[in-house]
């Protein structure tokens, strides 16, 4: 037999019940992997374009104002960098939506496939790994800097259909990682076992007090296997115990049961999310996350801000729709909303086992697969960045002309001191990293 | 396992029961059982017991060296030899003292595979069984106008999922070629445990479900690139049928094509079984009736213990604990998360928690086999439904208790004399290596398990026809004839050139087809599976073996080589897995006869021996080869046994094919047989070896006995001492009637008394 499963992958590594400190990361066992400051990456995607009007300062530099769209960055201003004029310059099959977010992260086209858009020729998955799982590989490759599970990706209402719109992280080519939009399955995935053995130390007291009661009755030579057995429930009890101990300080965060997958609970879950992502960073289960609001091509229907129609049809509407305008400005600045409390959750954290706050160590890259929904252009896409994780300078508004997306994603890798010479296509990586980040 | 193929291991010493020489016991008698006891129980001086682990031979040569105490060296080899022979016989071997103690039925914990039918019946108990089998075969086929299922204009049976659209329109009817949908749906028969993968190829979109309705195994529903080909694995349960659903599309997906244009598209399910290869999924394995999904265990266990020759649950360690907790906290996981569903609730029930109250108490019930006790209701119900507000985190509370509970994982872990529910759990344990399912414990509970009839008749009636009874009866067939094991069949590819992979995959399909048919078959007749001169072949077997077949023919029951070829004893999947990779092997084929049907036993192997390298003697057949190797005295005391019975097989080659000649010479295949009752049989090639086998008194003993120990997995000797020969007989009367002997076997020790302890 092969079959394999998560325990049996948690066992190989080492981490059973009394190795639960190293899942943990409990910062005074001191492992290798804290050592150095640690450095992370976060991209949130939210869909459908912005309106440029109320979103790009139109300063550049340190001096800006920021516009309605971004207003809730107000108290993050100063770590906060926008980088106007960058573009999703690939080309290729699917419409500029797929391509959109399948070449946001991975910079290079689409494979041909089945699947019609709305215009152009249809297309499959991307050809290429997307660049935060670039960044994953070589952080995991380095013992210094390996965690967990290398990457997380969170996502809120992604529909439940695996299509090019859906997908913005590939592993490889026609490897796309589907986001995990259920805060009760990242909640498992980080602190299954730890809540399990709270289960498990509940109610062994039951279970032998019922085994005793077993072996009293059979006859003494078949007694010999409950004895067995008995004593391995015992070993099993102390391993719970010793881990009980360990773990103090580092507690299973309580999540609120019962929040059901809903548009209207999108909120909700925008938080649990990001509380999960932060406390994911607090005991460093990862380095690299994303979080993708529904989909390339997202229908969220905002009731919460008085919004009753979808968010992409909303989009579709010509500059001169005033109050469509004015809708799609308010769904954007609730998704900076989102960017802001990650921002404050991140800035409140103290970096355990090092200085400053986890804001100071991470970049949270905010993007979009359209720089505009009404023409579907895909020059200019919103790349917000916030926080120190990259030593990029920050405090200031920057218009390049028309740079190819690619050097940006490359920048990325460079700030994790991951030098590579080209990322997706070659044809869009011809000057390097953007010279002027940091 | 034993590889066969590059050394095999010659057996010396002598056949057990003919072995000891009244010398031998005179010698004991006079110079050693005053020190070592009558029986080698020591004396207060010696108080040691003389029993160890050494062999005949090597303790033959302690004795001549340390033995007697006052004059070592003063017993000559001869007289060694016949002493070691007779106290390893008589109390010194592990065999020797297993027969001297007493035999009871020992306490055992769930075996693996219990295991995990129990957790999947458990909680199937909710959902309904989906351990049916009805007459009709293939999937049903739903075709749709557009790409997405809705308007239906044909509704069919189709036997396989294989087609060839090419640019044209599924049918007739009212179809466009450019856009069309199809549906199969329907459940897949597993035949054995093991991992299945599961095989779309398409040139459209296409999502296949297989027990699991909610996330496709293999998705393909975005074609990307060139990949024509999807893929996923699944670990299953054998013996149970599990919902299976493939969903096709010609048409682009996404944003509706406006101008599609005419394409090629074709479709085919396929699977790969353990140890088998790709192929379609035959018609045989799928039902167009829809079956509730089934859970599966798939937490690694340890191995049971075989040591016996039987699966036998009376060992724990540690890695099984761990095994147990891993496991009940994942199934914990699923039936929390799934609790609406299987206490058939909603959150807005008003009696949802008396609803889940009543799910847990009868999942208690099923689990310990029994009903919920006061005392138990109280540790296993009541305080998990009262530790959490939460009811999803009781439920699983309350799943992590019941799995962890001994009352669980032991078989009868109270002891004393069994009830009527007692009865119920042995039954289908034996019948269904898994818990009583309802109609079972009603029965436990109006009393109606009391006489033999009354359990035979339901045994009879209901439980031998059930998909899981039929696994384990063909699982028991494949355990009597050493093929339970995936065993090395790759051949010498220039002597043999054709016999791949595909080919041993299809032998080991006939040969379950063969074994199938004639133990459903309304006479069941053991000896058919001997003598029968009909095998199921398909058109790939066909054209290897040189019969006529259409080349593309599935299997079918068919004439093979009549007068040449009987029974399973020369199917083809045997004589290759009983043979090296270029020339055949007496001896294994001897050995297996000998041992595996005609229960003789041979002494445990003691030395490994290389054979002859067929080139080392270019003129011998391999009979004279083998003749020439083990013509000395001492292998020959077992080797007597073991060549004339393998010598019978000579017709048929390293693969099975039939031949008259082995190195352009003439074969003998004459062989002999000394019975148990002292009569010397001798036969003249597989078809009269067959006819002696299938009325040997002995190949039935060995029979009732390897069936009763697979089934029951206790020793037959716990239940006294005559009882395989009453199981024999009752067998004879029956016209050898397999069926009827689970029955018996079943029947017999469900309703034994728990007086555990009888000596021999």
């Amino acid at each position: 037999m092969t079959q394999r499963n998560r325990r049996d992958f948690l066992r190989d590594l080492g981490l059973g019940a009394a190795t639960l400190p190293f899942v943990l990361n409990l910062p005074s066992l001191g492992f290798a992997n804290q050592s150095k400051r640690k450095q992370r990456l976060v991209v949130m995607f939210s869909p459908n374009g912005v309106v440029t009007k109320n979103f790009w300062p139109d300063e550049t530099g340190a001096d800006f104002k920021l516009k309605e769209s971004v207003s809730p960055l107000e108290a993050f201003k100063k770590q906060s960098l926008f980088l106007h004029g960058v573009c999703d310059k690939v080309r290729g099959d699917g419409d500029a939506h797929m391509r959109g977010i399948g070449c946001l992260l991975t910079g290079t086209e689409l494979f041909p496939g089945n699947i019609q858009g709305g215009s152009d020729t249809p297309a499959g998955w991307s050809k290429g790994n997307s660049i935060d799982q670039e960044i994953k590989s070589h952080l995991q490759a380095d013992p210094a800097t390996k965690t967990r599970f290398g990457s997380l990706e969170f996502g809120v209402m992604v529909p439940e259909r695996a299509d090019t719109w859906t997908r913005m992280v590939y592993s490889g080519p026609n490897k796309p990682i589907a986001p995990i939009d259920d805060p009760y399955q990242m909640f498992k995935k980080l602190y299954g076992r730890a809540k399990d053995n709270q289960v498990l130390a509940s109610v062994m007291d039951d279970l032998n007090a019922d085994l005793k009661k077993v072996a009293d009755k059979v006859s003494g030579e078949d007694r010999k296997l409950l004895d067995e057995h008995a004593t391995f429930v015992r070993e099993m009890e102390q391993e719970l115990k010793a881990d009980k101990g360990m773990a103090a300080g580092h507690k299973v965060p309580e999540i609120e049961p019962g929040v059901r997958h809903d548009n209207d609970n999108i909120p909700k879950i925008s938080k649990m999310q990001i509380d999960l992502m932060v406390n994911s960073f607090v005991s460093d289960a990862s380095r690299i996350a994303t979080l993708q609001y529904t989909n390339s091509v997202g229908m969220a229907r905002m009731k919460w801000l008085g919004i009753t129609e979808g968010h992409h049809e909303l989009s579709h509407e010509p500059d001169k729709e005033e109050k469509a305008q004015e809708k799609l400005t308010k769904i954007n600045k609730w998704f900076c909303e989102q960017l802001a409390y990650l921002a404050k959750r991140l800035s409140e954290t103290p970096e355990p086992g090092g200085t400053g706050s986890l804001l100071d160590n991470t970049l949270i890259v905010w993007t979009n697969e359209l720089g505009k929904g009404n023409s579907h252009t895909l020059n200019d896409i919103p790349f917000l960045l916030v926080g120190g994780g990259l030593d990029f300078k920050m405090g200031r508004s920057l218009k390049y002309k028309q740079v190819a997306h690619n050097r940006l994603l490359m920048s990325l890798a460079h700030g994790f001191g991951h030098r590579i010479t080209k990322f997706g296509s070659p044809n869009y990586c011809g000057d390097g990293p953007l010279a002027d980040l940091t | 396992m034993r590889r066969l193929n590059f050394v095999f291991v010659l057996l010396i010493g002598g056949v057990a029961n003919h072995c000891h020489g009244a010398t031998g016991e005179q010698i004991y008698t006079t110079q050693c059982a005053f020190c070592h006891g009558k029986a080698g129980e020591g004396s207060k001086k010696y108080p040691k017991p003389l029993i160890g682990d050494k062999s005949s031979p090597q303790l033959a040569l302690q004795i001549q060296k340390t033995m007697p105490k006052e004059d070592p060296g003063s017993l000559s080899k001869e007289d060694s030899l016949a002493v070691a022979s007779y106290a390893f016989d008589k109390f010194y071997s592990v065999a020797a003292r297993e027969r001297n103690n007493p035999v009871r039925v020992e306490l055992a914990r769930l075996t693996v595979s219990q295991y995990r039918n129990a957790v999947a019946d458990m909680i199937g108990h909710f959902r309904g069984n989906a351990t049916w089998w009805d007459k009709n075969r293939g999937l049903k086929g739903e075709y749709f106008k557009e790409r997405n299922p809705g308007k239906r204009l044909i509704e069919r049976t189709d036997p396989e999922v294989k087609f060839d659209f090419g640019v044209n329109a599924p049918a007739e009817k009212d179809f466009d070629a450019k856009e069309f949908s199809i549906r199969w749906t329907g459940s897949v028969l597993i035949p054995e445990t093991g991992e299945y993968t599961f095989i779309v190829k398409s040139n459209q979109s296409v999502r296949l479900f297989v027990n699991d309705n909610k996330n496709p195994i293999a998705d393909g529903y975005v074609r990307s690139g060139n990949d024509n080909e999807y893929k996923g694995t699944v670990y299953l349960l054998g013996g149970r049928v599990y919902p299976i659903r493939l969903d096709f599309s010609k048409a682009l997906q996404g944003v509706k094509d406006k101008n599609p244009k005419p394409l090629p598209a074709f479709v085919t399910l396929l699977w790969q079984q353990p140890n088998g290869t790709a192929e379609t999924i035959p018609s045989r394995q799928l039902s167009p009736q829809w079956s509730p999904e089934t859970y599966v265990v798939t937490t690694k266990f340890p191995p049971d213990d075989r040591s016996y020759g039987w699966e036998r649950g009376t060992t724990v360690s540690k890695a099984w604990d761990q095994a147990t907790t891993d496991s009940a906290l994942d199934a914990a996981d699923y039936v929390s998360l799934r609790i609406n569903e299987l206490a058939k609730t909603n959150e807005k029930d008003d009696k949802r928690a008396e609803k889940i109250k009543t799910f847990i108490r009868q999942m208690a019930k099923l689990a310990f086999r029994k009903p919920v006790t006061d005392d138990l209701e109280k540790v296993y119900v009541t305080r998990p439904m009262e530790s959490n507000p939460d009811l999803q985190a009781a439920v699983k509370r309350a799943m992590l208790m019941i799995l962890k509970s001994p009352r669980f994982l032991y078989r009868e872990p109270s002891g004393g004399e069994p009830d009527q529910y007692d009865v119920a759990a042995r039954m289908a344990f034996a019948m269904w290596d898994s818990i009583p399912n309802q109609e079972l414990l009603d029965l436990a509970a109006a009393g109606k398990l009391k006489t033999p009839e009354e359990v035979k008749k339901h045994l009879n009636d209901k439980m031998i026809w059930d998909t899981r009874a039929k696994t384990r009866l063909l699982g028991f067939l494949h355990h009597w004839l050493k093929t339970d094991h995936g065993r090395d069949a790759v051949k010498d590819a220039k002597r043999f050139p054709g016999f791949d992979a595909a080919i041993v995959g299809d032998l080991r399909t006939s040969l379950d087809l063969t074994l199938d048919d004639v133990v459903w078959s309304d006479k069941s007749d053991f000896r058919q599976l001997l003598i029968s001169e009909e095998t199921f072949l398909n058109g790939r077997l066909a054209k290897y073996y040189g019969v006529d077949l259409p080349a593309d023919a599935s299997f079918a029951k068919t004439a093979f080589e009549p007068g040449k070829r009987t029974g399973v004893l020369t199917h083809p999947y045997l004589m290759t897995t009983l043979a090296y990779s270029a020339e055949t092997s007496p001896i294994h084929r001897g050995v297996f006869l000998a041992k595996g049907i005609l229960g003789t036993g041979l002494k445990p192997p003691q030395e490994a021996f290389t054979p002859i390298p067929a080139e080392l003697h270019p003129n011998l057949t391999t009979r004279q080869r083998v003749e020439l190797q083990t013509k000395g005295a001492n292998c020959q005391s077992c080797h007597l046994v073991i060549n004339p019975l393998g010598f019978a097989l000579e017709n048929f080659d390293a693969v099975g094919r039939y031949r008259l000649k082995d190195n352009n010479k003439e074969i003998d295949p004459t062989g002999t047989y000394l019975t148990r009752s002292g009569e010397t049989k001798t036969f003249k090639g597989a078809g009269e070896l067959a006819k002696f086998l299938a009325g040997s008194p002995d190949v039935h003993t060995a029979f009732a006995e390897q069936m009763f120990h697979h089934l029951v997995q206790q020793s037959v000797r716990a239940y006294g001492s005559t009882r395989t020969t009453e199981l024999r007989d009752t067998f004879t009367k029956s016209g050898f009637h397999v069926r009827q002997l689970a029955v018996e076997i079943v029947a017999g020790s469900a309703l034994a008394a728990s007086s555990k302890t009888v000596r021999k």
